[in-house]
């Protein structure tokens, strides 16, 4: 289960590497023309996607036929004017397309000088154009891409963690339910210890997790750019990365630890509830439910952080984790406003366990019929 | 020792315990039986603070916490596992949580997996072996260590008389050591050979409590073991007999109605003469068991 996206990747790139690997002949074009000289300009200006093998219409189109060739260029120099027909069995794309227009464009200007006769002056007089410049603020842009990025990664994190583990969570603890260990485990040590070391034990399983995907993920990093290509990208993007990393390491990431603990306890709480191990996985909905719920709730508010619902449920358990951090991010939420959160939050965790673990022994010596919700009720009286 | 002073409990309209008090002084066993549903389990469960009930249970003075439980071996009347673990890693995991370090247990399991002839190395998978050896591991657990107080729900179940034998020797060790044993059975050949005493429970309420011979003897010596080659129908003319049962060739069991006819049915029989068995007995506990279990169905 840990390792799968890793393997899901590298399946993934295999795939689209020996996809890429097999399909790039038959993307590939030929150049084909009488005049020697215009054809090796062409084809020292333009060497990827060009066959240089082919150098007549008969083999292109033979190429063409067997799928081996996208399509065909030919270039021709009638008198004073250049042409270009390209035949092919779609159309050009836009890159090929402004390719070919840009070689003829300069081989005509080319020619036209050489037929007008022009001075180098009148050449560079003429050779002027118009300038187009966009002027971006360089910075608001980046923060607002980080603000962005950061928001999605987090909350696409709490989310997927909580989606798996909760139905884990609650199907490990219903497993022990009705078993006759269970009355062994509680002659040797109370409930609550029990119970608050088995969430513990989940939760060092869950880290275990995210720490494997941080170093698979440095790992991964540290491959790519050995690649020139991506290495220039994460240089020309550093600000957004350092912007990232910054809104990931900092007070959120607590933010989401402790929210996969009050999850990670709800889902426990729902495991010792069911009547067999078998519900357990239907035990795991109303965690799985409620975790949606803040997921799906925090997205439309995303651009809206003002709204009085985000406030209040970035102070609200089970869905400040993903309310504070949207507000931490986008620097909505003062020190005092996220202290506040913070303590309510672990507060919360700390009332809760207390609350299962002393309802825990209990729920898991019972082997009776009762639903869930007659547990509830009955758990909420006896306590 | 554990003192048990008058505790009751209700599932909903059922009394399961009512008023039940015994003590299990230190270095003796106390056999609780009854029939299935009389309370056994119930009761242990309230020792173990399993469930809520009324009444006061105290251990060594004081109420039973969890402060105690290191001192506890609780053999649960179903036998459970973790079944992915192997014997080691499971016999360590329980003792651990009776606060015994694992370098502390380690060096005693080959020791006794032999004792109780465990049919696996301590690297075997419990998943791996059969239901009485897994039974067996369990019982290693609930010993190994060493606790003051052993509660045992239906040890016997299951165990073949050699593996009966190998726990018997195991619980009379405990007591030589000074625990108190506490354990429930149906089989009452183990009771009369282990128990110091007994607690007889039916529907939740002790009928019958004491040492074994204290019982017996509450139901007077009414049953006269003899060898005679008397007939069956000559012995039942005898003065007091009430019933006769054959037992094997020329041997016999007279039961009587009024254990003082003893001597006169002595005198009867031998004549002045010797004869080989003679025995006037009060009934075994497998009779009072039935008589007992008897009784609530009248």
């Amino acid at each position: 289960m840990v390792l799968g996206p890793f393997l899901m990747i590298a399946l993934t790139v295999g795939i689209s590497y020996i996809s890429a690997n097999s399909s790039s002949s038959s993307r590939q074009v030929a150049v084909i023309s009488d005049s020697a000289v215009l054809r090796k300009s062409y084809l020292q200006q333009h060497k990827s996607g060009i066959n240089s093998k082919i150098t007549t219409t008969a083999k292109a189109k033979k190429a063409m036929k067997a799928n081996h060739l996208a399509g065909y260029l030919t270039l021709e120099a009638s008198g004073a004017q250049l042409r270009g027909d390209y035949h092919g069995s779609t159309a050009m794309n836009s890159g090929l397309k402004a390719q070919v227009q840009n070689f003829l464009v300069q081989y005509q200007q080319l020619k036209n000088y050489q037929t007008a006769k022009l001075t180098p002056k009148q050449q560079r007089a003429l050779a002027q154009t118009p300038v187009l410049k966009q002027h971006i603020a360089a910075k608001t842009g980046t923060s607002n891409s980080v603000k962005l990025i950061s928001f999605w990664v987090l909350i696409t994190m709490i989310y997927i963690i909580l989606i798996t583990y909760s139905s884990i969570t609650a199907q490990e603890i219903a497993s022990d339910k009705g078993t006759k260990i269970m009355e062994i485990i509680f002659s040797s040590t109370t409930a609550i210890s029990y119970f608050v070391g088995k969430v513990m034990g989940i939760l060092l399983v869950i880290v275990t997790q995210i720490v494997i995907y941080i170093l698979g993920g440095w790992l991964g990093y540290t491959i790519a750019m050995q690649n020139s290509g991506i290495k220039k990208l994460v240089l020309a993007n550093q600000d957004l990365v350092k912007g990232i990393f910054h809104n990931l390491f900092n007070l959120n990431l607590l933010y989401v630890l402790l929210g996969v603990v009050i999850y990670t306890i709800l889902a426990a709480y729902s495991g010792a509830l069911v009547a067999k191990a078998e519900d357990a996985s239907k035990a795991a909905q109303p965690v799985v439910m409620l975790s949606m719920a803040g997921f799906f709730i925090a997205i439309p508010f995303q651009n809206n952080l003002d709204a009085v619902i985000v406030k209040i449920l970035s102070y609200v358990p089970f869905f400040s984790s993903y309310f504070m951090p949207m507000r931490i991010i986008n620097g909505t939420a003062g020190w005092g406003e996220q202290i506040g959160s913070l303590v309510i939050l672990l507060a919360a965790i700390g009332l809760f366990a207390l609350y299962i673990g002393r309802q825990y022994q209990r729920l898991m010596l019972q082997t009776d019929s009762e639903s869930i919700w007659q547990h509830l009720i009955h758990s909420k009286r006896r306590s | 020792m554990l003192s048990i002073q008058h505790i009751s409990k209700a599932f909903g309209p059922v009394k399961a315990l009512n008023d039940v008090s015994f003590d299990v002084p230190n270095g003796q066993i106390m056999g609780l039986i009854g029939q299935n549903g009389a309370g056994k389990s119930t009761t242990f469960h309230s020792i173990l603070n399993f469930i809520d009930y009324g009444g006061r249970i105290q251990w060594q003075g004081h109420t039973l916490s969890a402060a105690d439980f290191d001192h506890i071996g609780y053999l649960p009347e179903e036998r459970s596992l973790m079944t992915k673990l192997t014997i080691e890693q499971q016999i360590i995991y329980l003792a651990r949580l009776k606060g015994q370090p694992a370098k502390v247990i380690r060096p005693q399991i080959d020791d006794w997996l032999e004792r109780f002839a465990v049919k696996g190395t301590r690297k075997s998978k419990i998943n791996d072996l059969s239901k009485g050896n897994q039974q067996k591991v369990q019982l290693i657990c609930t010993l190994i260590h060493q606790p003051d107080l052993l509660i045992l729900d239906e040890p016997f179940s299951g165990l073949d008389p050699v593996n009966a034998d190998l726990l018997k020797q195991a619980v009379l060790a405990a007591k030589d050591r000074g625990a108190a044993i506490i354990f429930s059975s149906h089989d009452m050949e183990h009771v009369t050979a282990l128990c110091d005493q007994l607690v007889m429970l039916r529907k939740g309420d002790v009928v019958l409590h004491g040492s074994l011979d204290d019982v017996r003897d509450q139901f007077g010596k009414t049953e006269l073991f003899v060898t005679t080659d008397w007939s069956t129908e000559r012995l039942q003319t005898l003065p007091g007999v009430g019933r006769v049962t054959a037992r094997h060739q020329h041997r016999y069991v007279l039961h009587l109605t009024d254990a003082s006819a003893g001597p006169a049915i002595f005198d009867a029989l031998t004549q002045g003469h010797y004869i080989e068995e003679f025995s006037q007995q009060p009934p075994t506990l497998d009779e009072i068991f039935r008589l007992k279990v008897g009784e609530a169905h009248v």
